[in-house]
């Protein structure tokens, strides 16, 4: 069987019996299908709780590299699939920059998602700069004050606040087009930012 | 041949010589083996935005030792050809958006969904599948009706994308692009086996008949 034929067909998670069933062959045969796609790097193995192997079969893993996405579902409680595959290689991307890609990708549950790296963001001078590049100041500033209310965040430095906040002439402006809640008045009126969650959104932060 | 471990490490190493951050699209080969279609590629085609951008990329590629070699020894006597660097049996085919007689179009950018970003400067967005056997009609080499034919027996196709993207071409000015690619897939259909609905032929020619009886009224 052609290598990309089996890795179409094996593509996802799986078990030795579910390799067996989708193949149609014996455990013996079907070891060996998944320790060839192994050895070209495409199986990444893991252990259930009863020590159960289940094997990760895709050709991410053969790519290697770091996607913004897993970043966010390292941190985030609130898992997301990837829409799009955007990979980094060579470098680490930092949490300030996933935060930024994040707001920029406009998608709710990605930003939801997002939340949780004001956990671990420090650096808000690189945070300022990315923002500000990106003209999205205002949309970090709300999105720490909501962060701030379900979980427990590092300071974001007086500097940046002050820098970022608007003045009452600024227009408000959607993090998620056409989308806002009734729920966080304070801080949108603050930020003139409308922010798109729901207190129910933020329950599973709680 | 060049793997992908191997060409990930060179794009690396070109990034880390880039000057500026610069958008390039991959086609051919480099992007079949980040959509998974193949393990190696003789060559890494890649089409920029503009000439500042390759100009850049070249500076890099040639401090790491490649040299430049004549594109008529690989595609002929034929117009935009790419500006070609070998090392050992890696090459770099460098094209400015004009693919020899196709043109990679806005709509071709908006489908290249993949981004892989190498170092901080160098972001490679990754051709659709369908625009990759446009792109490969446009080069025509011996090895590509191979490659066209591993992507059709892969996914399934989408006529219809190609078909528009051929129209779209001639919007753009590239006159052959529905008669190049309706006999580019007739090839493949006669002489390699494949199956592409006749129906798209016929479509493709129709389109073909159109424009000589509309030149001739002209």
């Amino acid at each position: 069987m052609e290598k990309r034929e089996l890795l179409q067909k094996l593509a996802g998670i799986q078990t030795i019996e579910s390799v067996m069933d989708i193949l149609k062959v014996d455990k013996r045969m079907a070891i060996y299908y998944i320790h060839s796609l192994r050895r070209d790097g495409y199986v990444k193995t893991r252990r259930q709780s009863n020590n159960r192997r289940v094997y990760n079969i895709s050709l991410d893993n053969k790519l290697g590299g770091k996607s913004y996405y897993d970043i966010i579902n390292f941190y985030s409680p609130i898992k997301i699939s990837t829409p799009i595959i955007h990979k980094i290689y060579g470098r680490e991307p930092s949490l300030e920059e996933t935060l930024i890609f994040a707001i920029k990708t406009k998608s709710l549950r990605t930003i939801l998602a997002s939340l949780a790296l004001f956990k671990k963001i420090n650096n808000w001078v690189e945070l300022y700069n990315l923002a500000k590049e990106n003209h999205i100041e205002r949309q970090v500033g709300a999105l720490y004050d909501l962060a701030r209310l379900v979980m427990k965040v590092r300071r974001m430095t007086n500097k940046y606040r002050n820098n970022a906040l608007p003045n009452k002439e600024y227009q408000f402006d959607f993090l998620v087009p056409e989308l806002r809640s009734k729920d966080f008045n304070e801080i949108e009126n603050i930020w003139r930012i409308y922010l798109p969650f729901n207190k129910k959104d933020l329950e599973e932060y709680k | 041949m060049i793997t992908i471990d191997q060409q990930q490490k060179l794009l690396l190493n070109v990034a880390r010589r880039l000057t500026k951050k610069i958008n390039v699209y991959a086609i051919g080969g480099t992007a079949m083996m980040f959509l998974g279609f193949k393990d190696a590629t003789l060559d890494i085609d890649l089409v920029f935005e503009n000439k500042k951008d390759r100009d850049i990329f070249k500076e890099a590629v040639k401090s790491l030792g490649y040299l430049e070699m004549d594109a008529i020894k690989v595609y002929g006597v034929k117009r935009n050809t790419p500006e070609m660097f070998k090392l050992n049996d890696e090459r770099f085919d460098l094209f400015v958006v004009e693919v020899i007689d196709f043109i990679f179009s806005d709509t071709m950018r908006q489908r290249a969904e993949q981004i892989h970003q190498f170092g901080d400067n160098l972001i490679l967005k990754i051709a659709n599948s369908h625009d990759i056997i446009l792109m490969k009609c446009a080069t025509d080499r011996i090895k590509d009706k191979d490659d066209a034919r591993k992507i059709i027996n892969s996914i399934k196709i989408n006529w219809d994308v190609i078909i528009t993207e051929a129209k779209k071409q001639m919007e753009l000015g590239k006159e052959r692009a529905a008669f190049d690619l309706g006999c580019f897939l007739e090839d493949l259909k006669t002489k390699m086996n494949i199956d592409i609905p006749q129906e798209v032929l016929d479509k493709l020619f129709l389109i073909v008949e159109k424009q000589a009886k509309d030149k001739i009224s002209k």
